[in-house]
């Protein structure tokens, strides 16, 4: 297992688009920038700041939509190559071979994450927005962490959906409905959709976020286990099928 | 260029894309209908006549649509490379740059089509639901808004797709950049300046959604006849570039 995930990291060195889509993490602390223009003279929570850069649109949005294309191109790049077959002559495992695929995923959210945390803090401290405190930057940390390891679990359906399939198109649109589907979920129920049950378990310390619903982390976390088993049995049938 | 027109016109019919762009519309509209369940002061939002088709328009355009049309606008672009049919196309000769803006004629096409058909499904909701209080005025202003939408977003994302066309792997890039970028009209649409100037928000300024005076309305068809112009700019690069590699 260990091998077969080095060897899934050393095909990323090949693929310079991966780093470019880092790139999506400045998006939220950049739009700080200017939302925070007009209040700076009243003074700013640095909580409230981080809440905003790295709590809200990160994990609602754009973090899952950077997840699915890029578990999306991860599949679809062996599908392509026709790189399978020669896999499956190894032999490899299909579940191995599925949960290294995940292994990966889960790193890049984190390395996503912990850029998106060091940006917040740039973007704060240096147009003087908030002062930097240690206190803060653990607690903008520990959250971080904590969406980067529940969302890379939340998109595991569509890490699923890019082992069914042999194109990039389906994977792509359905990747779209399902984060739209999360976040409007958010505000109807919470315990339907992994990615809103994420952010039940995750806003459930932020100061200041009213939820729709009564805060509920074991029913969060069953629909997120659900939808996790559900896709790794999806994900081994379907590369079971595959010849 | 009708021969052509034609040939994309079959080879969409072959593609699975079109009907995995049906089931992204379908699902957008469900999904805002959950939302319309949601109880704001004694009453759902779907309950209010013509909610449905106003949330519908606004969520699709910030969240999904332009996406998915990128993403069929750089698919049929990059097929002919990845399906190794670009050389059977030289050889006919087919012209590469008239080839491309074919595809993007075709692109428009799909997008006021996804657009109508958002239409046609909203209208159909709230026909049953608030038939009575639903004017004729208000369907037709309704028709027409989505119809702009529909040329618009195309018009916004078109330096996108045409920026596809050049580097011919760039469809990842294009469709996390069009995702970004039409996300990122949420938040131009709080101030009034980046409202108007905004490609996708001035989409809205344009079709009537946002209320706008006509001179906001002017500046934003100016912001999209830029993009036009933009990807066209693009697109005659890459014919230049094609001439060059022939000689």
């Amino acid at each position: 297992m260990l091998k077969l995930t080095q060897t899934e990291f050393l095909k990323l060195r090949r693929r310079k688009f991966i780093l470019l889509m880092l790139l999506a993490a400045l998006l939220m602390p950049f739009l700080a920038i200017f939302y925070f223009r007009d209040i700076r003279e009243t003074g700013i929570d640095t909580i409230q700041f981080y809440k905003w850069t790295a709590f809200s649109y990160t994990p609602w949005i754009i973090l899952p939509v950077v997840l699915g294309v890029f578990s999306t191109m991860l599949m679809y790049d062996e599908h392509q190559n026709d790189m399978l077959k020669q896999l499956w002559i190894v032999p490899i495992s299909k579940t191995k071979y599925f949960f290294s695929k995940f292994i990966v995923v889960l790193s890049y959210s984190i390395c996503f994450m912990l850029l998106t945390a060091g940006l917040s803090v740039i973007f704060g401290t240096l147009p003087g927005y908030i002062t930097f405190e240690w206190s803060s930057f653990c607690y903008l940390l520990k959250k971080c962490m904590e969406i980067a390891i529940l969302t890379a679990f939340a998109i595991m359906p569509l890490l699923a959906v890019a082992a069914a399939g042999k194109s990039y198109i389906f994977p792509v649109c359905v990747t779209l409905v399902y984060t739209f589907l999360g976040f409007i979920l958010l505000m109807v129920n919470m315990y339907l959709h992994p990615l809103s049950s994420m952010s039940a378990i995750v806003m459930r310390d932020i100061p200041g976020v009213v939820l729709a619903q009564t805060l509920n982390i074991p029913a969060a976390l069953i629909c997120i286990t659900i939808w996790c088993a559900g896709s790794v049995v999806l994900a081994i049938f379907a590369l079971g099928k595959r010849k | 260029m009708k021969q052509l027109l034609w040939a994309e016109r079959r080879k969409l019919r072959h593609s699975k894309i079109v009907w995995i762009a049906v089931f992204a519309v379908v699902m957008i509209a469900v999904i805002v209908f959950a939302e319309g369940q949601f109880v704001f002061k004694g009453s759902r939002y779907i309950d209010g006549a013509g909610w449905f088709m106003t949330a519908a328009q606004s969520l699709a355009t910030f969240f999904v649509l332009p996406a998915v049309i990128a993403l069929l606008g750089s698919y049929m672009i990059c097929r002919e490379e990845q399906e190794d049919t670009l050389k059977s196309l030289r050889l006919v000769p087919v012209d590469e740059a008239k080839l491309t803006v074919v595809k993007m004629i075709v692109a428009m096409v799909f997008s006021i089509l996804i657009y109508l058909l958002l239409f046609v499904i909203t209208f159909a909701v709230e026909a049953i639901m608030h038939f009575g209080t639903l004017s004729i005025q208000t369907v037709w202003g309704f028709l027409f808004t989505y119809f702009i939408n529909g040329i618009g977003v195309f018009l916004a994302i078109s330096p996108i797709v045409a920026l596809v066309a050049r580097i011919k792997k760039g469809y990842w890039l294009a469709l996390v950049f069009t995702e970004i970028y039409s996300f990122a009209g949420l938040f131009a649409s709080m101030s009034e300046t980046l409202k108007t100037v905004y490609p996708i928000t001035a989409v809205f300024q344009l079709s009537g959604y946002y209320e706008a005076t006509i001179g906001n309305k002017a500046a934003s068809l100016v912001i999209l006849i830029v993009c036009m112009v933009l990807a066209v700019l693009i697109l005659n690069g890459l014919s230049r570039k094609n001439k060059k590699s022939i000689y």
